[in-house]
């Protein structure tokens, strides 16, 4: 019995032993793999997959949109009725379906209040333009949750009437509203624009004290539309012809540029404005869809195209997505192409049912849904297209953005507006990444290796056995301190005293030769006596030249850089200065790196075979000849190993780079700037950022970028460390 | 010995690899000098802080007119002649070289802002030492400094005048009523607080199940409210007897403040005190720096919160990775089949040693935060969502992350451990007929304890200076309350916590008045390397005795 039960006591021991020790490895393979689980959906293909269809029983439509949580879609017919369809039940409206009478006239035109997503302007045969408020309400009751729609007239339900302004028929409108001020632009047959702007517009009462403007009449205008915060003003007409108006300065309208969106071969077939209002998306009847986006030119601001995608049949119609730079163009071949503009892709192609006539469509506000809304049809769609503005090409090419003159790499990732998409360019931060990293390995390779020649081959044991731990110990700084001395004191020390700090770089090695050829004048007895102890006889001597320099830092200045080092580098060079500097960071970082290298190495150097260095002396080698040519080879790939995980060590570091390098994606080599770092970046930005997202899961993916890239250093230290572990074992 | 012929003497000097051996002692001199430096450097501005420095007074002439000020010095600086000329107008021959420039803490920040001045030395007049000034150490507002006036109880002025004994006396009876407010606070009425939010995740999860019985909870609903009515009149009472003492000073520029007693931690009259008496002042001052919870967007008071959710989080990290690292260790070195497994494993363990500590984070938030804590919401804190309990960053995920950290570090440090207990001891041990766990449990591990515990210690010490994981996984500048309390389950995981590595960066970096609050930094800073370098030290010691216990164990 007794035995049974040690039997098993120690069966169990093995197995839970071999499971931790397994976990070890499961530990790792869970970190990325989980890391890549989160960053795979920025990758994955986008997807259509069609719901339903629905019976309207109504021709004659103007406008479609639909509710954020795609439970109703509202239609708006010709007629001037609303109908609101619950889009979960594919039966077709029933015959009780609400209708909401908005106009007895018919109705010309129906557009958004830009940039309101539910506050319609109605344009009617009668020269009027009546504003509604559709409300969807989401409620809920025991065990369901369900949306309860409304239409609401504003300003007292009263229409704008129109003819007190222009003579013809009104052609076309497009109205403006910013809190409380609105304006309203409208267009009559003969081409004359009227602005018209009410400052105190109030849901409640009727429009009123309207500040009139008449623009430059526009020929052959068909339509017209309000730019970026209703600061510009287009004018299309129906063969492609544009005018830009600035309108930002109340009775001072400047006409800016104007041109021709198609070339005089082809034909324009639909035009859409992207989000915000900064670009147009032209199509034209060769099936070739441009960008053209606003962009100054000296004082002038004028459409410019970007960039084109071209499909094999002439694009018919297009709908822009609510929130972001992407679209859904309808091809003659009854194809629609989703497309993102700012990645340039067309992410996914898919049919759709349409009558004689393109569709009308709407998007759901995160763009997850699609209602398409034909003759007496309406089909519903589920788009699975989470990230489409990311690729592997604009995470590390160039991109054109809109308001910019050119492309660029940029990583900004939130903006001031939601009208511009953030900026997610990798290649300033791998750059940033590297640069600190270079920087860092800079100051510290050479001094973490000559350390550990010097204290494996000349050191006095008795020193070697204080300097071990006291490595050690630098080993176990946090870095939390090295980069907060190296942000607050070491950054303003450096910028005042740049002379100082340069000229050290020179002056401290010429010291400790000077005092090296000095030594030779000592006794031989003292000299054999100390030869141990060099390093310690070196500090006084650095301490001091580096107090000398410093102290005569305002003296040098004058001397060699005509008072102010800064300034003589901005005029002599050009190089420009930051406070926070790759300098600065390359010192810190560097300090921190010293004692990892440093063990490394000192070990390989250390566990040379002694009878190589015996018979290179009896050969009648110097002990420094014998160092630098047969220490020093044979631990070589030691020293590389040693490197490489230093260089993991810095690739990865974050508080000494948050702390001391300004943070700024820059590319710029220029040791005097700053940088910001992957490790940084994923500090500083994904405390505040929303979970799922494409920012998310970009910030993921850096992670995943820095496993893999300390991974490979130090996979490729390891191994060369075994490979010299058994070349010594040979030897 | 020296030739007489320098050139060849140098020539041969060079070939002699002599300049590159000195060059390569220099590196180490070089490490030498930096990290004595960094010590100095934080020990000389963090700990002179504390130091009741002496108060100065002096009239100081500006372009704009003349002012008299009244401070301490913080700080001074020496600056070129011709650069302090062009930036500021005056009178060339009146100018020395270099012009000094002295940082002057004025303080009363509330009366006179700025509470820190430039000013010229050159141009200052009447250099003297007030023996009555008094400095205020102030709850809020920062301290103040003037000369003491007037004293009132209730707006009348006290018989006797405003003696620096009476003055005294009646700060100490404030602090001790604002002691005892704290203590209502933070014991009672925090208490019944989250009662009362207990009863309402009650009432939730009833409503949740269908229960409709809730007779029970509004008993005790009512009870609680009538004992915060009661805790809330006496905060009130005392909150009234702590006003009841005014103080007046008057101010450099001799305009007079007045200010409530309750509002004063501390005065002293700097330039009256022996050196004693400012030694027990100094002392006063770091223990309080030590003692307690930071004031002023952590730009005053102390450091204590950071430091308890620094001890707590490393606690419960070695909890969670001790077990884990000597059980791989063990696996590693006595069981595991020697060649490719333990290569695989070997490797796997160096590489999460080299993986950045922040990719630990965004790991820990990502896997720990959201997918383990997410779920635990979901599966048992249903009354309390749509707010997290554990879906969000926290002490046991930071702690958890940390494990993971620094479970190579442990693993390595035991499996050295493990190597030095003699073969023979294993082999005895098996003759007689024990088995491999009993040999394991009964002889090798006791044998390597030491190399656990010094694992373990070089766990900590890594642990407690790591700053950027625990960015993402559960550290705030200020916790609202620490994540241990007499309340049940007295320990609270699920808290967030202050960690002094991140109290350094964010009170050097994120602070509204960084000035104020530098030597605070530093005082920080060097706290946090004097406890990791401690540590590390005594995990070295721990090993060089293991080492000789081995030794003789041997022979």
């Amino acid at each position: 019995m007794r035995t049974d039960r040690h039997r098993l006591f120690d069966t169990l021991t093995r197995r839970l032993v071999a499971l931790g020790g397994w976990s070890v490895l499961a530990a790792i393979a869970l970190i990325f793999f989980f890391l890549v689980w989160v960053v795979a959906p920025i990758f994955a293909p986008v997807s259509v997959e069609r719901l339903s269809g629905v019976d309207t029983q109504r021709g004659d439509l103007l406008a479609v949109s639909t509710d954020d949580t795609f439970a109703v879609a509202s239609l708006i017919t010709r007629g001037g009725e609303l109908v609101f369809l619950d889009m979960a039940s594919a039966r077709g409206a029933p015959p009780d379906t609400p209708r909401h009478s908005l106009a007895e006239a018919p109705v010309k035109a129906v557009k958004p209040v830009y940039p309101s997503a539910n506050t319609v302007a109605l344009l009617t045969a009668d020269n009027r333009i009546h504003f509604y408020r559709i409300v969807h309400e989401p409620r809920f009751n025991e065990n369901s949750r369900f949306v309860t729609s409304r239409v609401d007239a504003l300003f007292d339900a009263t229409p704008l009437h129109l003819d007190s302004y222009v003579d013809n028929e009104v052609a076309a409108h497009d109205v403006f509203r910013e809190g409380s001020r609105m304006q309203v632009a409208i267009l009559d047959e003969t081409g004359a624009t009227v602005l018209l702007e009410f400052p105190h517009a109030d849901d409640a009462r009727p429009l009123r004290d309207a500040r009139i403007e008449r623009l430059e009449p526009a020929g052959d205008a068909a339509d017209v539309m309000f730019g970026p915060g209703g600061r510009w003003l287009y004018r299309f007409s129906g063969n492609g012809a544009y005018r830009l108006t600035d309108i930002a300065r109340p009775g001072v309208p400047v006409e800016q540029g104007a041109g021709q969106l198609v070339g005089a071969a082809g034909q324009l077939t639909a035009l859409e404005m992207l989000l915000g209002r900064y670009s147009v998306l032209v199509a034209d009847e060769r099936g070739v869809v441009t960008q053209w986006s606003l962009r100054r030119a000296g004082s002038m601001t004028d459409l410019a195209p970007v960039r084109q995608f071209r499909f094999p049949s002439p694009i018919d119609a297009m709908q822009a997505e609510p929130r972001r730079k992407g679209f859904v163009a309808f091809a003659r071949n009854r194809q629609a192409h989703l497309v993102h503009t700012t990645s340039h892709r067309v992410l996914e192609s898919f049919r759709f049912e349409s009558g004689p006539a393109p569709p009308l469509a709407a998007f759901s506000p995160a763009a997850d849904r699609l209602v398409l809304a034909g003759p007496g049809r309406l089909a519903s769609y589920a788009i699975h297209n989470n990230h489409p503005e990311i690729s592997w090409s604009t995470l590390w090419r160039r991109v054109f953005y809109e308001g910019y003159d050119e492309p660029v790499h940029t990583w900004q990732s939130s903006s001031a507006d939601t009208d511009f998409e953030p900026k997610f360019s990798l290649t300033p931060l791998l750059f940033g990444t590297l640069k600190a990293a270079f920087y860092a390995m800079l100051f510290a390779m050479p001094l973490a290796v000559m350390g550990a020649v010097y204290t494996a081959c000349f050191m006095n044991p008795g020193m070697r056995r204080l300097i071990r731990p006291g490595i050690e110990t630098m080993a176990g700084l946090p870095t939390v301190v090295l980069g907060f001395l190296a942000g607050l004191w070491l950054a303003p020390l450096v910028e005042n005293m740049l002379g100082a700090v340069i000229l050290c770089l020179a002056a401290l090695p010429m010291s400790v030769l000077a005092c090296a050829f000095a030594w030779q004048w000592l006794p031989g007895r003292v000299r054999a006596r100390l030869e141990g102890w060099l390093a310690l006889v070196t500090v006084p001597v650095l301490a001091a030249t580096a107090w000398l320099v410093f102290s005569f830092d305002a003296e040098l200045e004058a001397v060699l850089f005509g008072g102010d080092a800064r300034a003589w580098m901005y005029n002599a060079l050009g190089l420009g200065y930051d406070q926070r500097n790759a300098l600065v960071v390359g010192i810190a970082m560097g300090l921190a790196v010293i004692p990892v290298i440093f063990s490394v190495a000192e070990q390989a150097i250390a566990d040379v075979p002694a009878h190589l260095v015996q018979g290179s002396l009896a050969l009648g080698a110097s002990r420094w000849q014998t160092v630098s040519r047969i220490v020093m080879l044979t631990a070589a790939p030691g020293i590389f190993s040693a490197v490489m995980i230093g260089l993991g060590r810095v690739v990865g570091e974050t508080m000494i780079v948050l702390m001391a390098s300004g943070n700024t994606p820059i590319l710029d080599l220029n040791v005097f700037q700053g940088m910001r770092t992957f490790a940084a970046n994923i500090v500083v930005e994904l405390p505040t950022t929303e979970v799922a997202s494409s920012h998310y899961r970009l910030l993921f993916l850096i992670a995943l970028l820095l496993f893999v890239m300390t991974f490979a250093f130090n996979t490729a230290a390891e191994v060369v460390r075994e490979r010299l572990r058994d070349r010594y074992a040979r030897l | 010995m020296p030739g007489s012929d320098p050139s060849r003497r140098y020539g041969a000097w060079w070939q002699s690899g002599a300049p590159w051996i000195w060059l390569n002692a220099a590196a180490i001199g070089t490490g030498i000098l930096a990290v004595a430096g960094l010590f100095v450097l934080l020990a000389v501005r963090g700990l002179g802080h504390f130091w009741p420095g002496e108060v100065i007074s002096f009239d100081y002439r500006t372009n704009a007119g003349g002012l008299h000020i009244v401070g301490a010095r913080a700080g001074r600086e020496a600056i070129a002649r011709n650069q302090y000329l062009e930036a500021v107008a005056d009178d060339p021959g009146a100018v020395p070289d270099p012009v000094e420039r002295w940082l002057v803490k004025t303080g009363n920040r509330r009366e006179a802002a700025p509470d820190f001045r430039w000013v010229f030395a050159h141009r200052a007049t009447n250099l003297a030492a007030p023996p009555d000034v008094v400095v205020f150490e102030r709850t809020e507002w920062g301290n103040a400094y003037g000369f003491l006036v007037g004293l009132a109880e209730n707006g009348v002025s006290v018989s006797g005048g405003p003696t620096w004994a009476a003055l005294t006396e009646r700060i100490e009876r404030a602090g001790r009523l604002r002691s005892e407010i704290d203590r209502l606070r933070d014991s009672e009425i925090y208490e019944i607080d989250r009662q009362l939010e207990r009863l309402r995740f009650e009432r939730r999860r009833r409503a949740l199940d269908g229960v409709e019985r809730v007779g029970d909870i509004e008993t005790d609903e009512a009870r609680l409210r009538a004992a915060y009515r009661a805790a809330a009149i006496r905060r009130a009472e005392l909150s009234e007897a702590l006003g009841r003492d005014e103080v007046s000073i008057r101010l450099m520029d001799g305009g007079e403040a007045t200010f409530p007693l309750g509002t004063i931690i501390r005065a002293w009259q700097p330039n009256r005190m022996t050196v004693r008496a400012k030694l027990g002042h100094y002392l006063e001052g770091l223990w309080s720096f030590l003692s307690e919870p930071p004031r002023e967007a952590n730009t005053e008071g102390g450091v204590f919160p950071a430091i308890f959710g620094t001890v707590m989080m490393v606690l419960v990290m070695s909890v969670l990775v001790t077990p884990f690292g000597v059980i791989a260790a063990l696996y590693l070195r006595e069981y595991a089949p020697q060649g490719g497994v333990v290569r695989t494993i070997r490797i796997a363990v160096h590489n999460l040693a080299g993986v950045p500590s922040i990719v630990y984070g965004v790991f820990g938030l990502g896997f720990f935060v959201y997918a383990v804590g997410g779920t635990l919401d979901d599966l048992f804190f249903r009354e309390a969502q749509p707010a997290p309990t554990f879906g969000t960053p926290g002490l046991l995920w930071a702690s958890l992350t940390l494990a993971l950290l620094t479970l190579p570090v442990v693993i390595v440090s035991v499996e050295e451990g493990l190597a030095r207990v003699p073969q023979r001891i294993r082999e005895g041990s098996l003759a007689l007929g024990a088995t491999k766990a009993e040999t394991l449990f009964r002889m090798v591990l006791p044998m390597a304890s030491p190399s656990i515990l010094t694992g373990v210690i070089l766990a900590v010490a890594r642990a407690a200076g790591e700053v950027a994981p625990l960015m993402l996984v559960g550290v705030v500048k200020l916790a609202p309350a620490l994540p241990v309390d007499g309340n049940f389950p007295f320990v609270h995981l699920e808290r967030k916590f202050m960690h002094l590595g991140f109290h350094i960066y964010d009170v050097g970096f994120q602070s509204p008045n960084p000035v104020a609050a530098r030597p605070l930094v530093f005082a920080t800073a060097l706290l946090l390397i004097v406890i990791v370098v401690v540590l590390n030290s005594t995990a070295t010691l721990l090993r060089s005795r293991l080492e000789a216990r081995y030794r003789t164990v041997e022979n």
